[in-house]
């Protein structure tokens, strides 16, 4: 199994980027594949060299992380396709709001299911800020068109199921503190594959 | 070929001039065998068929607070439609128009792999400056399109170099092709309108066409009409256009009373009926990448008095198919409006010269072959 993380960072005592990390390291551990493909915001990472990162910069300036976000999934796409070349990878994993439209629209375009990670949303951060509308919509979005969302809490899992209205089926919890979880993931993972061979036979 | 045009207005839904162009390129590349795909925005998802073009229709958001951020939505639900229509169909490139179709043009390039072209109708510094931190970002997005598109179109030769020099674009990247004119449109529109809704029988009509803004001028043609009306009382200001109508409408009032009127909304027939009518059309604008009014009242054999900047500069030959002022100087437009005004001979000469002028050069199988061109380039490379 080969999975494709897309993430906005990729440095050192991030919580997001802890998360991929674990869970890439998991991967290779089992012999699958792992490929991070991050904004390159010139932090210093360390990995496991078994995983494969590469990291994008991106020319554009936004006027707030929403503007910027949308463009900065450009770069993620063109960054992956370009990484993996022939071998397309099995799931795709976005970590986040900011690297879901890249998920998404990779997603669709090769047929490869999504999977989300919602370490809070939008309602929970308290739906401040110019862009709540839209970053709530662009979560929506996300759990609407992946094939599983993991929440990391009971309480993101009950803003995902009672505000954003995501069957519940779809959600998994786990919390990336908690004994392998790492685990979990990748059982998730392969839950979502197995659906998608179901569905296609 | 097969394009794709991204766009966030077609008919009809119709903001400025955008709409009107997208349509009648669309239009008459089909016309010509190649199968032109819109996606664009609209109120509700849909797909309709019209002479020949294929128009996807795809809703945006509620709840974006401007329309930058709108502009991003939008992008990304476009996206995901071309994405699903390319699976049954490969389009051979991407044709984004304006700013607000960067976000879904370079996120389709990076996605499909397809080449991108760029037409580009004005820009953020010309319109109203790159000053906030929302317009420097819209600045960067026009930035970001010439940068990743492989052929930028312009509309105007004057404002060609405003872009490369601009958004520093390699001479060979960026393309010159004007706007165009459906004169079918205009030839099959008869003449029905209710003159005296808008002037006395005597009255010569002088009629502007555009926003109320003060890039299109409106402020400076009203400075000049009571010296206008000094040399021609017969004159009658007609001011069509939406915007800030109701602040120039006060200024006008004030200066020239019933001699001026703002007729509110008026119907695409009654806007040919007007230009056919008028005795000159004036286009005052201070910033002008194209500038498609003369080109229209060329059509309806009208002759245009209009500022000497941007595309007006090509469009308006000075003297044979109409009169040049100088930019924001409300003694030249006088001037020059009174010139047209009191020889009416002559006006009538030039409009016809205009007439001309845009059946040999601004017709749009013409333009249609040159952008067909481009494409091949950007293929091509």
């Amino acid at each position: 199994m080969k999975v494709l993380f897309l993430t906005r960072c990729f440095g050192e005592g991030e919580a997001s980027t802890e998360y991929i990390k674990s869970i890439a390291h998991e991967l290779v551990e089992q012999g699958d594949e792992a490929l991070v493909v991050g904004f390159d915001d010139g932090a210093y990472y360390s990995v496991d060299e078994r995983v494969e990162v590469t990291r994008v910069g991106l020319p554009f300036e936004g006027d707030n992380m929403y503007n910027w976000s949308m463009m900065m999934n450009n770069e993620l796409k063109k960054e992956a396709q370009d990484a993996f070349g022939d071998e397309e990878p099995d799931i795709i994993h976005s970590i986040d709001w900011t690297a879901f439209p890249g998920g998404i629209a990779l997603s669709r375009h090769l047929d490869i299911p999504l999977v989300v990670t919602f370490q809070s949303t939008e309602n929970e951060r308290g739906f401040e800020g110019d862009n709540a509308g839209v970053i709530s919509e662009l979560e929506w979005q996300g759990a609407f068109e992946s094939q599983k969302a993991i929440a990391t809490s009971e309480d993101t899992k009950n803003s995902l199921l009672f505000d954003l209205d995501v069957p519940e089926e779809k959600i998994d919890i786990i919390d990336p503190f908690s004994d392998n979880w790492q685990k979990k993931v990748l059982t998730s993972y392969r839950e979502t594959l197995k659906q998608k061979t179901e569905v296609n036979n | 070929m097969r394009p794709l045009f991204l766009t966030w207005e077609y008919p009809p839904y119709k903001a400025g001039g955008i709409a009107a162009h997208c349509e009648d390129l669309a239009t008459t590349l089909a016309d010509q065998g190649h199968e032109p795909v819109v996606v664009t925005y609209g109120d509700k998802e849909e797909v309709n068929y019209r002479d020949g073009v294929e128009i996807h229709r795809i809703p945006s958001t509620d709840s974006a607070n401007d329309t930058l951020s709108w502009a991003m939505h939008l992008g990304h639900q476009m996206e995901k439609k071309a994405i699903d229509l390319y699976k049954n169909d490969k389009f051979d490139l991407i044709h984004a128009h304006d700013w607000m179709a960067v976000p879904g043009a370079v996120g389709l390039k990076k996605t499909l792999d397809v080449p991108m072209v760029f037409t580009i109708h004005s820009t953020q510094k010309g319109r109203d400056g790159v000053d906030s931190s929302y317009q420097r970002t819209i600045h960067n997005l026009e930035w970001y399109g010439t940068y990743e598109a492989s052929q930028v179109i312009t509309v105007g030769r004057d404002f060609s170099e405003e872009v490369k020099h601009t958004y520093e674009v390699p001479e060979d990247k960026v393309n010159y092709i004007p706007n165009g004119v459906d004169l079918e449109k205009f030839d099959d529109h008869t003449k029905n309108l209710n003159r005296g809704e808008f002037a006395l029988d005597y009255e010569d009509i002088v009629l502007f066409v555009g926003r109320m803004y003060p890039q299109k001028g409106p402020g400076h043609l009203i400075e000049a009409m009571p010296d206008i009306l000094d040399s021609s009382p017969d004159a009658k200001f007609v001011m069509v256009g939406s915007g800030a109508t109701e602040h120039y409408k006060g200024i006008a009032n004030q200066q020239v009373g019933n001699k001026v009127l703002f007729p509110g909304y008026v119907s695409d027939a009654n806007l040919l009926s007007l230009m056919k009518e008028a005795r000159v059309t004036v286009a005052p604008s201070v910033y002008e990448p194209f500038g498609i009014v003369p080109l229209e009242a060329a059509a309806c054999e009208t002759a245009t008095v209009g500022s000497y900047v941007g595309g007006m500069k090509d469009t308006i030959i000075h003297e044979y198919t109409g009169l040049h002022t100088y930019p924001a100087d409300s003694g030249s437009i006088a001037y020059q409006v009174n010139r047209a005004l009191n020889d009416p001979g002559w006006s009538d000469w030039m409009g016809d010269k205009a007439r001309k002028r845009v059946e040999e050069n601004f017709q749009w199988e013409q333009i249609s072959a040159w952008t067909v061109g481009i494409y091949r380039k950007a293929v091509e490379n």
